[in-house]
């Protein structure tokens, strides 16, 4: 039997996701294994024309275009993206474990009654069976876990997982019509929505993370101008966060965000383990401490052992020109 | 009014974890706290019965019998009485099986609202909540950041989802799971310690709450320690300017990530 996948489009002021493309590139793969169609679902309002982005990537893009959409519930979303699992009879659906998807996909699984696996991190192939790779306990262990025989699976993916490719399909562009049930017992009252062209904190390539060591809210704005040359975005610790520095979604760490970064650079971090939890798949780890027994040591790839208010305003200006140099 | 809130006994971040042979079982330090996430939706049970009359909270954790520790947590924190769904040891289930296994509960139980945490700090999946109310065919939300309850059929809820905010209007019975800084939990007073030591925690079952016999629709095939990450280089100088100038040339050259 063909197995399908579905890939849940995560949307953004009206584009596409990183994260999105990521979840596409698990799909081909899966895809392919099967020798089956890859459908992708694109789901709001006036997001029609981003088809376009995502067509070479796909056989089928189902396009859910409606006003009501303006308005977000987990239910309508996940009402919308059922009645496309039993039309395209899809055995797989995949999304991003950050964003909306993170809600959106668990409730589908449990409307589908089928197998859930949540911040999956990649699958391989191991004699014919199909394993996803799961990190545990703050990443201390990875799980690999197979869904168990006739089980199709609703999964997320943990954002910077998978590398994206070039598109090399032609996919179709459907037209759904999908009204959802009025019935709710969930009545949407108010959104006050963040406005900013900024990418979201999982899914930057470069993070820059403030700890305590950087002594006051103010010094931050040094690692803001560092992260906006580098197209990145600032971070913090725990401390940072219930001193009222930052906000909360800025947290990274066990009881924060866990992030996948290409760099994280830690400023004044000491690098507790309820910290490190959070940025241990991070490609390449730097730290800027001025205690030389400071435990991020032990985790980093290299490291500075010197004041970061000295170090800051140097590396903002050789970052700058490394930038202007590419 | 009835308040169920799930609560789960973790591993401690600090605990030794060894795999065992088989590469199929964990063997760990016996140190676990309750799940961080918990905390808040305990706190918030708490507070709603401090506000409506006639409110019974009842905290119900799935695990060992070592879960029987954050139950009393959960009683020196104010709640009404505890339940324990007792399994032979603490494991990474299935969150389809937990899920069914405490809906399952739920039902025989009764309760107009339920409070879960955001996450479970040892899976860190996230899901059970939603899938309890998906079983419970109830209204839910995830990711709240705070609730007003307006009388026994219906509360307004504020959930946030990547520094967006969204509010809700919904309809009791419902479930709700609750993310930090929607309140600050309290710390047990010592009266409620004594009353913790003492209390009767009742001992359930979980196969006993399935209404039909049901399985883990996933298996985990193997553990494994993640690869470890070379030690530090440690980027010596003479002046701030020399170190970043060579770290920038190492991100570049070796690291290749600028
Ligand atoms: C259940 C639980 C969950 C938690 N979750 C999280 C979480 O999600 N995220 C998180 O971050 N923490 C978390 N923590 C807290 C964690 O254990 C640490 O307390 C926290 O990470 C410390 O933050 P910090 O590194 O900013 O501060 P500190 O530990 O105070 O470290 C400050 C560092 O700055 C350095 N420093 C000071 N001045 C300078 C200077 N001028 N130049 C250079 N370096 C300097 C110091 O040497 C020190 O290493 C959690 C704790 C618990 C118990
Ligand atoms: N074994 C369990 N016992 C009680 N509650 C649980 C259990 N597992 C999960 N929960 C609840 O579901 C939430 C989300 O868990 P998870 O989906 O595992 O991240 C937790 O914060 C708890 O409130």
């Amino acid at each position: 039997m063909a197995k399908d996948v579905l890939v849940y489009i995560e949307l953004k002021d009206r584009s596409v996701r990183k994260v999105s493309y990521e979840a596409i590139e698990a799909g081909k793969r899966l895809r392919k294994f099967f020798s089956s169609k890859l459908h992708v679902a694109i789901i709001g309002f006036q997001v029609e024309i981003l088809a376009e982005y995502v067509k070479g990537h796909a056989d089928y893009v189902h396009v859910v275009d409606e006003e009501y959409l303006t308005d977000f519930t987990i239910d309508n979303y996940a009402e919308i993206l059922h009645m496309l699992v039993e039309k395209t009879s899809s055995s797989f659906v995949i999304g991003s474990h950050a964003g909306y998807g993170r809600f959106i996909l668990p409730k589908l699984s449990g409307m589908l009654d089928w197998a859930i696996l949540a911040d999956v991190t990649g699958f391989e192939l191991e004699n014919g069976r199909l394993l996803f790779k799961k990190p545990l306990f703050g990443g201390r262990v990875l799980s690999y876990v197979e869904v168990k025989e006739g089980n199709k699976v609703v999964t997320t993916l943990r954002p910077n997982s998978f590398s994206v490719s070039e598109p090399s399909l032609s996919g179709e562009v459907i037209r759904e019509k999908i009204e959802t049930k009025k019935d709710k017992k969930i009545r949407f009252l108010r959104a006050e929505r963040k406005e900013e062209k900024k990418v979201d904190l999982q899914e930057a390539d470069f993070i820059i993370c403030g700890g305590r060591g950087m002594k006051a809210p103010e010094n931050f704005k040094i690692l803001e101008e560092i992260a906006d040359i580098m197209g990145g975005r600032v971070g913090a610790s725990r401390s940072v966060v219930d001193a009222n520095w930052r906000e909360y979604e800025e947290q990274i760490g066990k009881s924060g965000k866990t992030v996948s970064p290409v760099l994280y650079i830690g400023c004044g971090v000491s690098g507790a383990i309820h910290h490190t939890m959070g940025i241990d798949t991070s490609k390449t780890i730097v730290a800027i401490n001025s205690d030389p027994n400071a435990p991020i040591f032990n985790i980093a790839d290299y490291g500075i052992v010197d004041d970061i208010f000295a170090i800051l305003p140097v590396l903002k200006e050789e970052l700058k020109k490394a930038k202007e140099e590419v | 009014m009835k308040i169920l809130v799930f609560v789960k006994q973790v591993l401690d971040s600090e605990a030794k974890i060894n795999i065992q042979d088989d590469k199929k079982s964990l063997d760990f330090e016996e140190r676990f706290s309750l799940n961080f996430f918990d905390e808040f939706a305990i706190e918030e049970a708490i507070r709603v019965k401090e506000k409506v009359k006639n409110c019974e909270v009842v905290a119900v954790s799935l695990g060992s019998r070592k879960a029987q520790e954050v139950l009393r947590t959960s009683i020196a924190m104010g709640v009404d009485r505890a339940v324990l769904i007792e399994t032979e040891k603490y494991n990474i289930w299935d969150p389809y099986f937990t899920a069914k296994v405490l809906s399952g509960f739920a039902e025989k139980e009764g309760f107009n609202l339920i409070f879960c945490g955001e996450r479970a700090m040892d899976d860190e999946n996230g899901v059970v909540g939603v899938l309890i109310a998906e079983n419970l065919k109830i209204p839910y939300v995830g990711s709240v950041v705070k609730i007003e309850v307006m009388d026994t059929n219906k509360v307004v809820v504020d959930s946030e989802i990547d520094g967006s905010f969204f509010g809700y209007e919904v309809e009791l019975p419902a479930l709700f799971s609750l993310r930090k800084g929607i309140n600050e939990p309290r710390v047990p007073a010592i009266t409620g310690v004594m009353k913790a030591m003492r209390a009767q925690i009742a001992f359930v079952d979980p196969y006993s709450l399935l209404s039909i016999p049901l399985t883990q629709k996933t298996e985990i095939v193997r553990f494994e320690f993640p690869g470890k990450r070379p030690a530090v280089k440690i980027i010596e100088g003479q002046s701030p300017e020399e170190k970043v100038k060579k770290l920038i040339s190492l991100l570049k050259q070796e690291a290749k990530v600028i």
